[in-house]
């Protein structure tokens, strides 16, 4: 389970994030819903320890979580916007280099785990490309391949249908649904309201730096009109 | 115009000659490298006072000539207790020197490379020497292959001021024929070809590794 408590986060005296607080439980997918530039990302980046926190409390499994050590502790992974794949290495190398780098596994057995997991995502005939030459979709998968494999138990996507078409905006969401499926604790930050149809969720609606409405998928779509921040967000009235 | 049988007889004093230039060249490069590197890294990497320190290094390498580097070095080193032979003093003062323009190549190969590439490696757990050998390093040097190529070629021709410490790299060999031969037209004519022949296949070299290190760059 992972809660986050009373998250502050300023830039030159103006908040980004105000006051931040929620829970999710192992298999559950947290939403996080907004326009860009209302602190999505940068609530991600703060798990990532790519950005410090100036108050709040993260905790894992009830144990506090030093972000200083997350990126050591492997317990959070993180899927970028960009997806921020290593272009020069192979989408194989892409997987093996953490996880010997990293992980310290021998070649032999971090190239079966990139196998296995290419073979999950559909890539394994890609192995020996460059990452660089992959599309959009089949980069998106490599980077979801890439966080798992140093097996996190949370897993952050910044934006991740941002680059995609419709056909594969429900591919990356069955994929993104899966990991919930195993057990992972899912942070998603987006804008597309077309994942609210498509995931089984908690949606937090994101305003000027602070959560403002917070539901479950099911209910939202059973009675929109009871939470009408996220209506009129789908709406395209923000 | 050109003597023949002048070339072929004087070739092989030539051909020593052309071999110092590249090994003075060569070495001198290697020097450049590592200390550019290093120095690229601590610029980049490091403390306001260190990054001073490098700004200044390469201020006054930059800001002074070559030849007076060399002369330097010449007389310099052996007042602190160096004694070391003419070509490995050229060598020293011509790599030191290289290390500086290196430096800058290579810190703006370092500045080209994505932030996200290097926040990828922090968010995957890379430690800061792996996120630089395998992540920055080897984008960094795609980018600024040719400049580097550049730096090569430039020190094939100024390998020639180490003439004026006495070593006998090419240049200082043709000389040395023009005053057997008195044959200057031909002896120029040949020198310049055999540095367009090095520096050319350096060019070439180049070229091939940069195509083969940008394979991923292109579909």
């Amino acid at each position: 389970m992972l809660t986050v408590e009373h998250i502050k986060k300023s830039f030159q005296k103006r908040h980004i994030l105000d006051d931040i607080t929620f829970t999710v439980n192992s298999g559950e997918i947290a939403l996080f819903l907004g326009s860009s530039g209302v602190g999505k990302s940068t609530l991600l980046r703060i798990l990532n320890n790519l950005e410090a926190i100036d108050s709040g409390n993260i905790s894992l499994n009830g144990t506090p979580l030093n972000v200083a050590t997350i990126n050591t502790t492997h317990s959070i992974g993180m899927v970028f916007q960009h997806f921020n794949l290593f272009d020069h290495l192979t989408v194989a190398q892409n997987i093996t280099l953490p996880l010997e780098r990293v992980l310290q596994y021998s070649h032999q057995k971090a190239q079966e785990k990139a196998d296995t997991l290419l073979q999950r995502y559909g890539l394994l005939d890609k192995k020996h490309h460059y990452a660089a030459h992959l599309s959009g979709g089949q980069k998106q998968r490599l980077a979801i391949a890439r966080a798992i494999a140093l097996e996190p138990q949370v897993i952050c996507l910044d934006e991740p249908t941002s680059a995609l078409d419709p056909v594969l905006t429900t591919s990356i969401a069955h994929n993104i649904q899966e990991l919930a499926h195993e057990g992972y604790i899912v942070l998603v930050a987006t804008h597309d309201t077309a994942l609210l149809e498509k995931l089984t969720c908690t949606i937090y609606l994101m305003k000027d730096g602070k959560i403002v409405e917070h539901v479950s998928s099911a209910q939202f779509n059973a009675n929109p009109s009871q939470f009408p921040h996220i209506k009129n967000f789908v709406a395209g009235n923000v | 115009m050109i003597d023949s049988n002048l070339i072929i007889t004087h070739m092989p004093l030539l051909l020593q000659g052309a071999l110092v230039t590249l090994q003075i060249a060569g070495l001198s490069c290697c020097i450049g490298l590592v200390l550019g590197t290093i120095l690229a890294l601590l610029q980049t990497q490091t403390t306001i006072f260190i990054r001073f320190l490098v700004t200044a290094y390469v201020l006054i390498i930059r800001g002074t000539p070559m030849l007076i580097q060399i002369l330097c070095a010449f007389y310099v080193l052996p007042q602190i207790g160096l004694q070391l032979s003419a070509l490995t003093t050229a060598v020293i003062a011509i790599g030191l020197n290289s290390a500086a323009y290196i430096s800058q190549i290579i810190k703006a190969g370092i500045s080209s490379v994505a932030q996200g590439q290097i926040e990828a490696a922090h968010v995957l757990g890379f430690s800061i020497k792996d996120t630089i050998r395998f992540i920055i390093l080897p984008q960094a040097l795609r980018v600024v292959l040719p400049a580097l190529g550049n730096e090569f070629i430039t020190l094939i021709k100024d390998s020639a001021l180490a003439s004026v410490i006495g070593v006998a790299e090419l240049s200082k060999q043709g000389r040395l024929v023009i005053n057997q031969t008195f044959d200057a037209i031909s002896v120029f004519c040949i020198l310049a070809l055999m540095y367009l022949i090095i520096t050319s296949s350096i060019s070439l070299i180049v070229a091939y590794v940069e195509r083969r290190m940008s394979d991923y760059a292109h579909r």
